[in-house]
């Protein structure tokens, strides 16, 4: 019997990826640019910046697409959830109210935090001594309170 | 006499001549519009304006001889005491601590009328022109009608100078320079349009007085309009460009006879009444024309900085408005992509089926074994097919699946090839095949890793879409309105892009204006630092018989 099936270890990504595979192309090139620079010269927190922030506008443009857009698949999304395209923790965090703009998970576990509390950048601008410029130091949020 | 004849009344709304009518720009600006010489101003007609900023100067109807005549005749008199003019009305100047700028129309050349004498045609520094009586010491912007027909020889004979010289102004002899060249920004049009077309007394009368008196005289522009209006394409409707296009050469007309004092002008001429829908439209064709996808990000949008090239892509000014505008356009495509596939697959219901195939069948599995172990799924039980059909799809797909590679890529290729350039062409993306290769077991019998490179190649060595096929869509009225609206709309963008242009070009000459006066100020200040105290009053009576005008005023007795 000949070779039917050539088995692709991977499964072909669902219908609609076409539609999205140019930009999440470079949401990867992004990436890999970001983990490749050097560090030497940067703050060591804040040599994660740039990850935690491509990481969040890729979660950001597929949950865009499947909750406020109704552009992709179920099939599809979840295809990209399992194939680490978005963050699943964080969109569910999004669809929570007064997490609709949560920047990152780790600005809301209060454990790693200086002062056993979540990050500053969770704190609503109108909180603030005016003019007060935050930026945190898990992901270099400057503020993502539902209410800014 | 001047306060005759201009007294701003405040307050005191007087109805509108009949044919005019209201209108709220969608700036917010209140405008007016005569439905019949598809005028438009800004400024209330039939009666001086009712009430303006301090700042603003008082417009000045200079089609009045009377008016006309003062108003040159002041700039021509010794200059006199601030308190003199204070019949030009508060923002002249005459209420104002410091002197402000004034306007300097003087006249600059003088032509005989022939078969008139001692008539003659003076054109202005600014384009205007009026005629003059020596005789009678009388000067008339609106050209008797007597001088007409001779007037017009003369104009005649100089639209053949200019057609036959368009290169060499200087030909133009008697006419100043700016008359013709920049001064107006219809000119060249208006006089190509006057050798076009029949130059009938009553029009020619109205396109001579009217050059540029500036506004408050909406006469004016009804008749540059007109003159404008039978234009290459026909007459065409009076839209909203048009009349920022209008508002834009009054505004810099104006400016022209107040130098320094158009701030307001220039707030409304660079903020034409262009609809805010029709910008939005004309962003969305932007990103129809640029194939862009609407699944894709707008932060990918922004950083390929493609379209911001486009003049579309400014007529919405604000980052804003263009996402927004983004935003509605993205989904409205995707709504109308998902519909579109959906029918696509709904018009031949073996393409999931075949796709189905292709992920599931396997020669293990004999068609009664396929067909008990996927019965639930949707491909299997879609009425629109016959069991026996699926039967056969099956084995053929199974049997194909034994043939080697090379059969099974040249048969592909045939069936690519025998689809016609309207269906398959470099426009085609390998993911959105029509349903004629999508139904046909040839496409699905190589796996995708090999097919879809292939049918990628093959592809792009296509010609492109032919263009016939809008004809034939031309039946589909929803498909010949949206046309025509974008039709429209372009034109309006390229009218509001024209008279932007033309006001920037006005800007700058009045800049350069304000330039060469502040020269000649300087000029004189040092001359007047050199001259003693006796030598001033000589100096000043030299002046003054060198600025003598052609006309003096024609005094009180008016
Ligand atoms: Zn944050
Ligand atoms: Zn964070």
């Amino acid at each position: 019997m000949p070779a039917i099936r050539p088995s692709s270890k991977r499964k072909a990504p669902p219908d609609g990826f076409s539609d999205i595979e140019e930009d999440l192309l470079v949401f990867g090139n992004k990436m890999k640019d970001a983990q490749n620079t050097p560090t030497d010269n940067i703050p060591k927190h804040q040599a994660q910046w740039p990850i935690f922030q491509i990481s969040h506008q890729r979660s950001r443009y597929i949950y865009e697409l499947y909750y406020e857009k109704e552009a992709i698949s179920k099939k599809l999304y979840e295809w990209l959830l399992k194939n680490g395209y978005a963050d699943a923790m964080l969109i569910a965090k999004w669809k929570k109210q007064g997490y609709e703009k949560l920047c990152c998970l780790r600005c809301v576990q209060t454990k790693e935090t200086n002062f056993n509390s979540t990050c500053i950048c969770r704190v609503p601008k109108a909180g603030l001594k005016d003019g007060q410029d935050v930026q945190c130091v898990s992901c270099g949020c400057r503020g993502c309170a539902s209410s800014d | 006499m001047l306060k005759s004849t201009y007294k701003p009344s405040p307050g005191a709304l007087q109805p509108l001549p009949p044919g005019w009518t209201e209108h709220k720009a969608p700036t917010g600006h209140t405008y007016y519009y005569h439905a019949d010489t598809k005028e438009s101003t800004y400024k209330r007609p039939g009666a001086p304006p009712a009430s303006f900023l301090p700042q603003q100067p008082p417009p000045i109807n200079l089609s009045d001889p009377n008016v006309a005549n003062a108003f040159m005749a002041q700039y021509n008199a010794p200059p006199p005491q601030q308190g003199q003019r204070g019949g030009f009305g508060g923002g002249r100047g005459g209420f104002q601590p410091r002197p402000r700028p004034q306007p300097t129309d003087k006249p600059r050349s003088k032509v005989a009328i022939p078969g008139h004498e001692p008539w003659i045609l003076v054109y202005t520094r600014y384009g205007r022109r009026f005629a003059y009586n020596p005789a009678k010491n009388a000067s008339y912007w609106r050209i008797p009608e007597k001088l007409m027909p001779a007037i017009l020889e003369l104009d005649q004979a100089r639209i053949r100078r200019k057609a036959g010289l368009e290169e060499d102004e200087e030909e133009e002899g008697k006419e100043p320079k700016e008359a013709t060249v920049s001064a107006r920004p219809v000119t060249k049009q208006e006089e190509e349009q006057k050798a076009e077309y029949d130059y009938d007394s009553s029009e020619y009368e109205e396109v001579e007085v009217t050059d540029d008196e500036g506004d408050g005289d909406g006469e004016g522009n009804a008749k540059r309009q007109r003159t404008e209006e039978p234009g290459a394409d026909g007459p065409v409707e009076f839209t909203e460009a048009d009349i920022a296009a209008q508002l834009a050469a009054m505004g810099a007309d104006y400016g022209d006879e107040d130098i320094g004092e158009d701030e307001d002008w220039e707030g409304e001429g660079s903020d034409p009444p262009f609809s805010e829908e029709d910008a939005r439209a004309l962003f969305k064709d932007l990103l129809d024309d640029f194939k862009i996808n609407p699944y894709s990000s707008w932060e990918k949008l922004m950083e390929e900085g493609k379209i911001i090239d486009d003049p579309r892509y400014t007529i919405l000014n604000t980052t804003k408005a263009r996402k927004d505008a983004w935003e509605e356009w993205t989904r409205v495509k995707i709504l109308e992509r998902k519909a579109q596939r959906a029918t696509e697959e709904k018009k031949d219901p073996r393409i999931p089926y075949l796709a189905f195939l292709q992920q599931k069948a396997t020669p293990k599995l004999y068609w009664p074994e396929f067909r008990r172990k996927y019965k639930k799924d949707a491909p299997m039980k879609d009425p629109k097919l016959a069991d026996k059909d699926r039967e056969k799809w099956y084995r053929e797909y199974i049997n194909r699946l034994k043939l080697p590679q090379s059969t099974l890529k040249s048969d592909l290729k045939i069936l690519l090839a025998s689809l016609p350039p309207s269906a398959l062409n470099n426009q085609s993306t390998p993911n959105h095949l029509p349903p004629q290769v999508l139904a046909d077991l040839r496409y699905i019998s190589l796996d995708p890793s090999i097919r879809d490179p292939f049918i990628e190649a093959y592809i792009q060595g296509l010609g492109p879409p032919p263009t016939a096929k809008e004809g034939e869509l031309e039946d589909d009225v929803a498909t010949k309105k949206a046309r025509e609206d974008r039709r429209k709309r372009e034109k309006a963008l390229q009218e509001r892009e024209r008279a932007v242009a033309e006001e920037k070009r006005r800007q700058e000459k009045r800049l350069q204006f304000e330039r060469a006066r502040l020269r000649d100020e300087e000029r004189e200040l040092e001359r007047a630092m050199v001259v003693g105290k006796k030598g001033l009053q000589s100096q000043l009576a030299g002046e003054r018989l060198a600025e003598k005008m052609v006309i003096k005023r024609e005094d009180e007795d008016q």
